[in-house]
């Protein structure tokens, strides 16, 4: 029994869960075209029909478009999980840097890729440099943590085999470490070829001349509510078969499914360790920071180094002014940010919570959730602007579904780890289903729900600040599309320093909280 | 199947001590010579330090002080020929290979040649015919010890560690292996260190055992079994046997009560 579950790829029930998602499917679709036809005057909701209608008639129009962002998709995809992959083998190597590598790693993906879009379009100028490098930004991470991780997955007892031949560091890790890293890496690839698309995506957008993302920006503009579902349908789409092709990609190669989860937590250090960490990563993200413009020679009219930044914030004369312009626009973002992941958060632990109540629709709901968490959500950011418009409940919505569909995906998978001897005691002194939900699956579900909450940190940051940059012209997002086109760089590398290091600290908090909590719940994450 | 065997080394413990850095004494001072080709058997109350013995000579653990010599060289030049293979207490199969696989692994690591007619003899050895192909994660917890013990055989090594490697094997099947191994290392030529719990399966497989006290590890006893080979079940009934039987029981008493004695003082 024992044997087949954690081997076995569980045939007989992927079928049946196959079978009743695509019913899942299928309602999802009907409830959609009946909706749009009842909405039909209000131009906010295009029917499945007439989406396919319009992608029948301008498909050339997509499919270039298409073949041109999966291209600098696929460009920076293959560069952002190169970079993990040698970042991963320095840290292997090098084991004192790790934690180094992973905390600087998190503060240049936290960049917020609104702004890094622009400043990456005046450095390579016209062309797809910046959507390949964004796209690269939008993978890496996601991939070195859990190659980092899976690279240590594997009991000492199998590197005392290899030792007990004679053999060293090499052969441990092609015979131990990289077979035990696959799953996670495969982990990470899902999650990385949608992040990717994205990334892509949000490049086009600082004026590239041909993709998917620019269409995008001339949907928005023209208000073409066709064009605008086309699009972010083909979004979808592709994310989905992407992310469906990795994963069977993965399932002929490795013996079981790749972990669901992306993260371990981070681990803790003794306090003073963790300062002398913190001051290393801010030496190096200053030095690489204007060792960069000095490198590039990059004109300082553009390219703020980190005294200029510095000097604008604190001690121009109007650094009053730039500080009070940040601070209002950051309240502005916080007003949509905060409500967004938290409902989101609740929302996906909660709907998980209450579909193990019903344990025959959480089979269903498992791979319908899995696949739209490849989503590309905020390419649908422009529909929920369509159909709630551009004040605070449209924001706050697009945050809540980028932080739902992981979270939701996390806490079902946790819920299913409860352990099954557990359970059984509970069963043998006919516990009821709340006792055991409340006593075993709940707490065997945090570790996965915090996991969850740090990576939506980030993901939340860049829903927010993207859909104040297309649509509601309010907030941090806003304020640094609007120093860029205002050539205001002060402004611009000021803001994109806040956002990075303020979602670095949300990032660093939620671990907090994580370590507290996981040390009374799952104390054997921690080690 | 390998051209060269590596002849049965013998080992010498001089002073050998084991004290790990959190301050845990596991072995104290010990002196043992271990004869070439011979069977011996360490027993010892849980958590008394037999395991680290194992692993320094293995070379897996640096000593504390004192030296090993594994025909007259330290660990290291066996671990460099690959002159040795270990049976560990968890199987440590790899879950992505086969029996077969694994078996196979263990021979590229150890830079011998591949046999398959060798590896297929080595599977039905030790029960397992018809599992070659079989990733571990179906097979049982004794049939994985199994394997593991086809994996430490199949290099022919001269010298074969074996740490409680019939831990989760059935009653009936390590009575077969009990009968068996001793055959192959007779054939082989191996020193052979075994350590287990079980007093009836150290006098059953060794021609030697050594009693050794709590933690840390001292030598309690050192008892020749020189009951006639081959053996069997019914041999382990005989008078004799169980006379050494009892004798290993009583040693093993007499040094955990030594070991308590400085304690009831307090």
């Amino acid at each position: 029994m024992t044997a087949t579950t954690a081997g076995g790829l569980s045939s007989s029930n992927t079928t049946r869960e196959h079978v009743s998602s695509w019913v899942g499917v299928l309602v999802l679709l009907a409830g959609w075209e009946l909706a749009a036809r009842l909405l039909t005057e209000a131009y906010v909701l295009a029917a499945p029909l007439e989406i396919l209608r319009y992608l029948a008639g301008d498909w050339q129009l997509m499919a270039r478009a298409l073949s041109v962002t999966l291209g600098n998709a696929a460009a920076g995809f293959v560069i952002g999980n190169l970079a993990a992959l040698a970042l991963a083998a320095l840290a292997l190597v090098w084991p004192r840097s790790e934690r180094v590598i992973t905390e600087l790693a998190l503060l240049v993906f936290c960049l917020p890729l609104v702004a890094t879009g622009p400043i990456l379009r005046v450095i390579f100028g016209p062309g797809d440099g910046p959507q390949i490098a964004l796209a690269a930004l939008a993978v890496y991470y996601t991939t070195l943590i859990p190659v980092l991780v899976g690279l240590r997955a594997a009991p000492d007892s199998w590197f005392d085999l290899v030792r007990s031949y004679g053999r060293g560091k090499w052969s441990a890790l092609i015979h131990v470490r990289a077979m035990a890293a696959l799953p996670y890496l495969f982990t990470g690839l899902q999650i990385a070829a949608p992040a990717s698309f994205l990334g892509a995506m949000v490049g086009e957008f600082t004026g590239a001349e041909r993709g998917m993302g620019v269409l995008t920006v001339r949907a928005i503009r023209a208000l073409d509510v066709e064009m605008t579902w086309g699009i972010a349908t083909v979004a979808t789409a592709v994310a989905i078969v992407v992310y469906l092709a990795i994963g069977a990609l993965a399932r002929r190669v490795l013996l079981a499914d790749p972990p669901v989860l992306l993260a371990a937590p981070p681990r803790q250090g003794a306090q003073r360790r963790a300062w002398v960490t913190l001051s290393i990563v801010i030496v190096l993200a200053l030095g690489l920071w204007a060792g960069a413009i000095w490198l590039f020679g990059l004109n300082p009219f553009f390219a703020k180094s980190p005294v200029q930044v510095f000097d604008a914030v604190f001690l121009a004369s109007d650094a009053a002014e730039t500080r009070a312009t940040l601070a209002r626009a950051l309240g502005e973002t916080a007003v949509f940010l905060l409500p967004g992941y938290v409902a989101g958060l609740l929302a996906g632990a909660g709907l998980a919570i209450l579909l193990t109540l019903v344990p025959a629709l959480a089979g269903a709901a498992m791979p319908l959730a899995i696949a739209l968490r490849s989503v590309p959500i905020v390419t649908t950011a422009p529909l929920i602007v369509l159909l709630l418009g551009r004040g605070a409940t449209g924001t706050i919505v697009l945050v809540a579904v980028m932080v739902f569909f992981p979270t939701f995906v996390a806490c079902l998978h946790g819920l299913r780890q409860a352990p099954g001897q557990i359970m059984d005691v509970f069963d043998s002194y006919a516990a009821s289903p709340f006792a055991r939900l409340i006593r075993v699956r709940i707490p065997a579900m945090l570790p996965a729900f915090f996991a969850a909450a740090r990576m939506a940190v980030p993901a939340s940051v860049l829903a927010v600040t993207v859909v104040e940059w297309l649509a509601t012209g309010a907030g941090i997002g806003s304020l640094m599309a609007l120093s860029s086109s205002l050539s205001d760089y002060d402004m611009l590398w000021s803001a994109v320093v806040l956002v990075s290091v303020l979602s670095a600290l949300g990032y660093a908090l939620v671990g907090m909280v994580e370590r507290r909590v996981l040390a009374t719940y799952a104390p054997e994450q921690l080690s | 199947m390998a051209p060269d065997p590596t002849p049965p080394p013998e080992i010498v413990c001089t002073g050998l001590r084991k004290t790990f850095a959190d301050g845990t004494e596991a072995v104290r001072e010990t002196d043992i010579t271990f004869a070439a080709g011979h069977t011996t058997a360490l027993v010892g109350p849980s958590g008394c330090g037999k395991s680290t013995l194992l692993r320094m000579i293995a070379g897996l653990e640096t000593p504390s002080g004192g030296e090993i010599r594994i025909a007259g060289a330290p660990p290291a030049e066996t671990l460099r020929r690959a002159g040795l293979s270990v049976a560990f207490q968890d199987p440590s199969l790899l879950p992505w290979r086969s029996v077969r696989g694994n078996i196979e692994l263990a021979l590229g690591l150890a830079r011998r040649p591949v046999d398959p007619a060798a590896i297929d003899q080595l599977i039905a050895l030790v029960g397992l015919d018809g599992f070659g192909d079989t990733r571990p994660a179906a097979l049982s917890g004794g049939m994985r010890q199994r394997a593991a013990i086809a994996r430490a055989l199949a290099t022919k090594p001269g010298l074969l560690l074996l740490d409680e490697p019939f831990g989760a094997v059935d009653e009936l099947t390590r009575q077969q292996l009990a009968q068996d191994l001793p055959r192959i290392w007779e054939a082989q030529g191996t020193t052979t260190l075994l350590v287990t719990h079980s007093v009836s399966e150290a006098v059953h497989l060794s021609d030697r055992v050594i009693v050794l006290s709590p933690r840390p590890a001292r030598v309690v006893a050192d008892i020749a079994i020189d009951l006639p080979r081959p053996r069997n079940v019914d041999g382990l009934r005989t008078p004799e046997a169980t006379a050494l039987i009892e004798q290993v029981f009583a040693e093993l008493a007499h040094g955990i009560a030594a070991a308590d004695k400085p304690l009831a003082a307090q």
